[in-house]
């Protein structure tokens, strides 16, 4: 009714006058003069290299030689899907950026200093990822908070918000998605406010607006896995002619999607040329329908099936080794992007040959202390990759207890 | 005398159950504002405005729906799935014609929708998880699995524009779903078609011995849901300048709890538009109070699952109520209410 | 005068043929898969499609579905839909049980089983008694078990063999889902057909049966005519909560961790099953056989799909396809037959 309609409009004039009386935000604190010189020989004495992780392993490693970028082709969707360079965007996002209006470092040291965290979402692995990031805050002194939001696109947008609102001294963000993280980068570089992003790789684009990025190089460790991967083959069937494989991918929708299938796809292109892709599939992260999706494979492929590369080393690969456990192939090779607890404890047994190193606990910790590095003034580069590790059966027990 | 007392206490109840979502608004709203912190300032008000321009265009739709009494579980992926196209297109014939497309996209998963549910007459629900499940596919498909971004200053131009507020507070984005509330509202209240959508809902055979063409209706209803989810979808990814693949599976389940929060009852016949957007907006302030309180994710849950428990008992209780009251004649009752008063 | 009494020809038609044809109906689609499969086969498209490998893999795949389906063709058989609370029940038992674990494998399962009661019976009373919209009340109650699994348990996940340092009981919970007779058949499988040959004798020759299907079909009707609507209503819930516990169980054993995320997507999966096999959302129509049925097919489809090398995306679209084109077949000849309540 038009009453009804009234109550509309008077409540949206009403809003414009409050958003006009209120308008607030916090401010942030800053330390200054002698306090900051202090502050900052302070925290540069702060010594993080000696911390661990649950698992018995450095916390923090950082790799000091930059690695060999290729430079870029004119148009890389142009190319095959098996060049290695048709992946260019998504492999090497943020080595070669322009930033735009980042903001200077204070110098001032990082005792002290507020700094707000947005991960993606609730899992195991974030709790991990959230125990590293504390331990490297906590030898800081830094106040440090931390935001998840459940997976949902529309949260994180609005925790941006609100952590723009309270003006932290820093954020740290894993963006939910590359593509949307361009104009989340965006809002984060207009108010001023330092931000990095870490764990999942944006565009290039949104890299121009960050301090720089942290993390797992997915791509590169799915290349080295991809070798580890096609020589056990070959030491398993000498002399073949043909290796066949097939790819249990990750779900679609974000870089481990194509990172850990054309990544290995393209390198095994170059590398064993006679590894021939047999299928790809996307069931999902559950344990029976990656069963019937890999009995199906035997059926369909048979003996022809030689390996199989799985985007998950624990619910994908327990279906992946039921079902060739029922089938009594344990011939197959079988290879995961890793690491939990369930993936290690395959490797441990011998059913999964190979997973990757992937420090959850490593990844919140290396973003923190790439902030404080920052806070500290130091000279940081465009890109900070953890350090790539493959872990099979021979050093396996290393990594006990897991993180996660 | 007594008797007027009775009757203003009937009435006010009446009223109470009415405009319990907006009674629920104003509670949440206070207490929201004295108690959470950093909740009252304009900052804060015009973020939850713009997270909650998605789901209140969708719920528009949406409750048109569950007037009509049935079900439409697409909405989320018909969002997904018109924003995609509306970004992919955008990149050969940029958005003058990319969005009328999208928009006409979503229509047609209505049109599908509707012409399965009134013409086959199979069950709503049924066909939407059907509909839903092929615009998954549909989605990766036209995206080969990637998300969908766009950059370039012109894009970026729109996006600002329609994230900075244009009045104090109020974006272009939030003033277009004000725009779209208004009109629905106005039109499922007061045309003749908003109140055939009633009819349809409370006795689909009743309304069509009146004369009214129940699948016509029926089929305008699931048109304008997946429409107003293409256009929520549109929106919000113009406004990111990228396009994910699940953007919109958690709008499902949020409309839903907000349409039925709001009153919006599944037997259809009840229910308005204003109640389901102001569902929304409670819904929003309650979820942006625990993440301001610095609770964790599962307060948000259990809260969401506490409300809808209520809301359901709650309906549950009043339609126990209006059994009880079934073939028994007002007049009697009150003869009766008032003989046991003698006693 | 002794009117000409008009004989309504379309009753007579529900004797042999169309009775024969609703029931067996779904196995009528199974079979056509089949022979799909048999036919591209013999064109050399797809090998070993009819092998007693590729069929066992087919029903070792659906089993932990049939059994959820089995359970909540219940509810649906009362004319209350579905039980969307069932991925959260199978997390939440699942994750009971590991907890459970370190005091032996019994009091585990006793736990999750009694968990999962517990939730039926609070689904039954609430939607029996107080009437409340079944899908609306089982969407809370999904949202508020997870809110209980992520506030105790705080988002991490737990491990038979961490939780407990006695070996047995954790080789006896990890062999729910890997115990195999002969080496061949599963345990979940042998549970999974246990139940449905319980189910439909309890659906269709016992006093239960035929009440709840009254109940279904014509919910005032059963009142009156002196059932206990609300006892019948409540026994629907509580026995899809016991099967979804039994599935819980299961899935924890494969997975082999007690997680907040396991169960996902059982819900719409066991409504496509049970509606594809047959059972109508109005309730009082259809059998367990042909839920049985319908959990068959869904494997075939898939099955299918991947032998022919179908992608990933066009799965989903096939079948999404093919479950309305299935459940707009059974509607239309069910309306055909005079039956306009389908």
């Amino acid at each position: 009714m038009k009453k009804q309609v009234k109550v509309v409009l008077l409540a949206m004039v009403l809003l414009c006058l409050g958003g006009l009386l209120f308008a607030q935000g916090e401010k942030a604190v800053g330390v200054t003069g002698a306090g900051a010189a202090a502050n900052l020989e302070a925290s540069l004495k702060v010594d993080t290299s000696v911390l661990k992780a649950a698992d018995g392993q450095p916390l923090l490693r950082l790799s000091s030689e930059l690695p060999k970028i290729p430079t870029r082709p004119a148009n890389p969707e142009a190319l095959p899907d098996t060049d290695p360079l048709r992946w260019f965007d998504m492999e090497y996002a943020g080595w070669d950026t322009k930033k735009t209006n980042i903001p200077a470092s204070p110098k001032d040291g990082a005792i002290g200093k507020r700094v707000v965290m947005i991960v993606h979402g609730d899992h195991p692995w974030t709790t991990a990822c959230s125990n590293g990031a504390k331990k490297v805050a906590d030898a800081y002194g830094m106040d440090l908070k931390i935001l998840s939001p459940n997976w949902d696109l529309a949260v994180q947008n609005q925790m941006i918000d609100q952590s723009i609102n309270e003006r932290p001294d820093m954020i740290l963000i894993i963006p939910l998605d590359a593509t949307t993280a361009i104009q989340q980068a965006r809002r984060i570089n207009q108010s001023g406010i330092p931000f990095i992003f870490f764990n999942t790789l944006p565009t290039a684009e949104a890299m121009n607006y960050a301090i720089t990025w942290t993390g797992p190089d997915d791509f590169g460790q799915m290349r080295k896995l991809a070798k580890v991967f096609a020589d056990e083959m070959r030491r398993r069937n000498p002399g073949a002619k043909e290796l066949g494989i097939a790819y249990v991918q990750h779900a679609p929708g974000g870089s481990p999607y194509f990172a850990r299938s054309y990544g290995p796809l393209s390198e095994l292109a170059g590398y064993a040329p006679e590894v021939v892709t047999l299928d790809m599939q996307a069931p999902g992260f559950e344990a029976d329908r990656t069963m019937q999706l890999v009995s199906d494979w035997l059926t369909r492929f048979g003996p022809r099936l030689k390996g199989i590369f799985a985007a998950d080393d624990s619910a994908q690969a327990l279906g992946i080794i039921e079902a060739l456990k029922k089938a009594g192939r344990d011939d197959i090779v079988v290879v995961a992007a890793g690491n939990s607890k369930i993936g290690m404890d395959m490797v441990t047994d011998g059913s999964l040959f190979a997973i990757t190193y992937q420090t959850a606990e490593g990844d919140g910790a290396l973003a923190v202390q790439t902030a404080a590095d920052w806070f500290n003034g130091k000279e940081l580069p465009n890109r900070r990759d953890i350090p790539q590790h493959i872990i099979t059966k021979a050093d396996v027990a290393d990594f006990y207890p897991p993180q996660w | 005398m007594m008797r007027k007392n009775k009757l203003d206490k009937s009435k006010l109840l009446a009223l109470g159950d009415r405009f319990r979502i907006y009674i629920l608004f104003g509670v949440i709203f206070i207490f929201m504002s004295l108690f959470a912190p950093r909740f009252f300032n304009s900052y804060n008000l015009t973020t939850i405005l713009r997270t909650v321009s998605m789901n209140a265009t969708i719920a528009l739709g949406f409750t048109i729906v569950m007037i009509c009494g049935e079900m439409d579980l697409s909405i989320g992926r018909t969002a997904t799935f018109a924003a995609v196209i509306a970004l992919t297109l955008q990149k050969k014939f940029g958005y003058g014609i990319s969005v009328p497309i999208a928009v006409l996209a979503g229509a047609g998963v209505g049109l599908l929708n509707g012409i399965l549910v009134a013409k086959i007459k199979i069950n709503s629900f049924i066909v939407t998880i059907g509909t839903m499940t092929i615009l998954q596919g549909a989605t990766y498909t036209i995206t080969g699995g990637n998300s969908v971004s766009l950059s370039g200053d012109k894009v970026f131009a729109i996006s600002d524009f329609l994230a900075k507020p244009l009045l104090p507070m109020l974006p272009p984005r939030v003033l277009l779903t004000i725009l779209f509330v208004v009109v629905f509202h106005l039109f499922v209240s007061n045309s003749q078609w908003g109140r055939n959508f009633y009819m349809v809902g409370g006795n689909r055979t009743t309304a069509w011995l009146a004369g009214i063409n129940t699948d016509r209706i029926t089929i305008t209803a699931f048109i304008l849901s997946s429409t107003m989810a293409a256009v929520a979808g549109i929106l919000f990814a113009m406004e990111s300048s990228a396009a994910t693949l699940n953007m919109g599976d958690n709008s499902l389940m949020y409309v839903v709890s907000a349409t039925i929060i709001g009153g919006t009852a599944m037997s259809g016949g009840k229910g308005g538009i204003l109640r389901s957007v102001v569902a929304v907006l409670s819904l929003e302030m309650l979820y942006t109070g625990t993440i301001l309180f610095g609770f964790g994710n599962e307060v948000k849950i259990f809260i969401s699952g506490l409300i809808l428990a209520l809301v359901v008992l709650y309906e549950a209780y009043a339609s126990y109520k209006h059994e009880k009251t079934i073939g028994q004649r007002a007049v009697l009752l009150e003869e009766l209410a008032q003989a046991k008063e003698k006693i | 005068m002794n009117g000409i009494q008009k004989v309504d020809t379309r009753a007579l038609q529900t004797n042999r043929f169309s009775k024969l044809l609703s029931s067996i109906g779904i196995y009528a689609i199974a079979a056509l898969f089949i022979v799909l499969g048999v036919v591209l086969q013999s064109m050399g498209i797809i090998n070993n499609f009819l092998t007693t490998q590729n069929m066992m893999n087919i029903v070792d795949a659906v089993a932990l579905l049939g059994i959820v389906a089995v359970g909540m063709a219940f509810i649906t058989y009362s004319g209350h839909y579905a039980d969307l609370s069932a991925p959260t029940t199978i997390a939440l038992t699942g994750i009971v049980s590991v907890e459970l674990l370190r005091f032996g494998f019994i009091p585990a399962i006793m736990g999750a089983v009694v968990v999962g009661l517990i939730i039926g019976i609070i689904n039954g009373i609430v939607i029996g008694k107080f009437k409340a919209n079944p899908i609306i009340w089982t969407l809370a109650m999904s949202y508020v078990s997870m809110g209980v699994i992520r506030f105790v348990w705080v988002n991490k996940q737990i491990y038979p063999d961490v939780i407990t340092d006695d070996p047995f009981p954790v080789m006896l919970f990890d062999n729910i889902y890997r115990f195999r007779f002969f080496n061949a058949i599963s345990l979940p499988l042998i549970i999974m057909l246990v139940l449905v040959v319980v189910g439909q004798f309890i659906l269709k020759r016992t006093a239960f049966g035929a009440q709840l299907k009254l109940t279904g079909s014509a919910k005032r009707t059963a009142k009156f005519s002196g059932i206990n609507v609300e006892l019948m209503i409540a026994l629907a819930f509580i026995i899809s909560a016991f099967t979804t516990t039994i599935a819980g169980l299961a899935i924890t054993s494969l997975s082999r961790v007690g997680a907040y995320y396991n169960g996902a997507g059982y819900d719409f999966r066991a409504v496509t099953a049970i509606v594809i096999g047959g059972m109508t959302l109005a309730g009082g129509r259809g059998s367990i056989i042909g839920v049985l049925g319908g959990t068959l097919v869904i494997g075939l489809m898939n099955n299918i799909m991947t032998l022919l090398g179908v992608g990933t995306f066009s799965q989903d679209i096939i079948r999404g396809a093919i479950f309305i084109l299935v459940v707009g077949i059974n509607a239309k000849t069910l309306r055909s037959m005079g039956r306009d309540d389908a």
